[in-house]
């Protein structure tokens, strides 16, 4: 598939607001450690920012955004119309609870609904992937653990990072624990993207030429996709990069999402540099955007099958 | 369901001679039908591009002396299970219960592409101009058009053919022209593997054996 930027906006910043969200309702549920003046002038107004972003860079995609409202209309059948009614009922509920925290209040209710939300978000985006049982390379759960483990991933860095910026928040606690769990989430999820890695090199495409054009020859070969100038089927579907480009992305997923976050918060560890976090974040978020573009350009439409030649 | 009546098109791959004729008659009609625009992107520039419902493929297979030259016609198959409907999220793409066409409404399509990612034959385009899905009405407008003398009642891409390798009628009944060369010819569906029931059907090259065995018989 030809990776598409605004998805990859869209499913990275919103993952990750996702994340910190789902700290935030935990840690003030549960503990009550978070201060109201860090919620409400930080992390609360952070989260929505990067779920109005992603809210924005998804319209990119669309050739007609103003229609973009029509999308709700299907939620029986199609995964993207429930993300689509969930998105909004996700950045509402963040908002009540924004408000809420500037009065100094907080309802357990309305974290709860935010956890659950978080969570469904994470299902519908996974599945309009996951769903399409012919491109091999998505259609299975991996998909969806590996949106919900980077974007708990991302969350939990910007979390730290947050914690961090707000100086008033940090208690001594946090300085071992955010790098500790950090270091752990990474392993995890840098386990997950090789498993995926592992799997769509093993991958047997179920479709090959003999079945997309019916003509069982075992020697068969295109000499015509029947146009020379491009078509949506040669924009859409082929990333058109060599495979040195792809070889070198995976080297610079592998060690800005994963190894260098990992590194420079052992180093945060040891020598109890919180600051150390945020660089982990930053240096995590640039890997990830080549992560989410992989996503994309890894997957192999059976339609390209049909357009292997142009004369 | 088969009680129902789906529209479709049987195509001869033994008689397709790869004019283009049935790409351009289809274009023809449609861009200036229900279906239209299709819009053409620098028609005079270096590298033209345009919608288009039907493409005609060309394959080469086996090897010298035993080869031959296959002109394949691809336009969508109207599925009877299509995966392409459900996860439209406007309800723009559907498919008519009455006739089993998939068509797609193109006022309420917002141009997100899904439908096109969840073809696996490739059968849909955006047209570039308009931003919506486009693909095969099977000529709607022609087919139900009460202007139109009887006999053009086809769709173009069938009426345009020189070799009559489109054949086109409902499959669901047996005693069409299109039902009777699916089971007399052993008419076979494409990617059977995703289980998508495609209502078109290609009949099967036999022509290169039967003139050998006629070659051998003289």
């Amino acid at each position: 598939m030809q990776p598409n930027f605004s998805l990859v906006f869209f499913t990275t910043l919103a993952g990750m607001s996702q994340g910190l969200l789902f700290y935030i309702a935990i840690f003030k549920s549960q503990f009550n450690l978070l201060s109201n003046s860090f919620l409400t002038n930080l992390a609360l107004p952070v989260s929505f920012g990067l779920l109005i972003a992603s809210l924005l860079a998804s319209f990119f995609h669309l050739g007609h955004p103003e229609r973009a409202w029509r999308a709700a209309h299907m939620w029986r059948t199609s995964w993207l119309s429930r993300e689509v009614i969930v998105l909004p009922l996700f950045i509402t509920t963040v908002m009540l609870a924004w408000y809420f925290s500037a009065q100094d209040k907080s309802f357990l209710i309305i974290w709860l609904a935010i956890v659950i939300l978080a969570f469904l978000l994470w299902i519908c985006t996974a599945q309009i992937y996951q769903c399409i049982k012919f491109i091999q390379e998505w259609a299975h759960p991996l998909t969806f653990i590996n949106f919900l483990v980077l974007g708990l991933t991302s969350g939990w860095l910007l979390f730290g990072s947050l914690i961090w910026l707000w100086s008033d928040a940090i208690e001594d606690a946090y300085v071992k624990i955010i790098p500790a769990i950090g270091i752990v989430l990474l392993f995890i999820a840098l386990t997950i993207k090789l498993t995926i890695w592992k799997r769509n090199r093993g991958l047997k495409p179920k479709s090959n030429l003999n079945s997309a054009i019916g003509i069982p020859n075992t020697r068969i070969r295109q000499t015509s996709m029947g146009l020379m100038g491009g078509s949506f089927n040669t924009r859409e579907f082929f990333h058109n990069q060599t495979n040195l480009v792809l070889d070198n992305l995976r080297k610079i997923i592998l060690f800005g999402v994963y190894l260098f976050p990992i590194l420079i918060l052992v180093y945060a560890l040891q020598s109890s540099t919180f600051s150390a976090v945020f660089i982990a974040l930053i240096v995590h978020l640039i890997g990830l955007m080549c992560e989410r573009w992989m996503f994309f350009a890894e997957a192999n439409h059976p339609q390209n099958l049909y357009y292997q030649r142009i004369s | 369901m088969k009680t129902n009546k789906q529209l479709a098109l049987v195509i001869d791959l033994n008689v397709c001679v790869g004019c283009h004729a049935c790409v351009t008659s289809c274009k023809e009609w449609n861009t200036q039908g229900s279906a239209g625009p299709l819009t053409d992107l620098h028609a005079y520039g270096e590298n033209p591009t345009g919608t288009f419902f039907n493409r005609v493929q060309t394959y080469e297979t086996g090897s010298f002396p035993n080869t031959e030259t296959i002109h394949f016609p691809k336009s969508c198959l109207h599925c009877e299970d299509p995966p392409c409907v459900p996860v439209c999220p406007t309800g723009a793409s559907y498919k008519r219960a009455e006739d089993g066409i998939v068509l797609v409404d193109y006022d309420k399509c917002i141009g997100c592409k899904y439908c096109s990612w969840a073809c696996p034959y490739g059968a849909r385009e955006l047209d570039e101009e308009r931003q919506v899905m486009t693909k095969c009405t099977l000529c709607v407008d022609r087919i139900y058009s009460e202007t139109l003398p009887i006999s053009e009642r086809k769709p173009a891409c069938v009426l345009a053919c020189p070799t009559n390798a489109r054949l086109f009628g409902d499959v669901h009944d047996p005693e069409s022209e299109a039902s009777k060369a699916i089971a007399e010819r052993g008419g076979y569906a494409l990617m059977p593997e995703w289980e998508t029931i495609p209502a078109n059907h290609y009949l099967p090259r036999s022509i290169t054996e039967i003139i050998a065995a006629v070659k051998d018989e003289n």
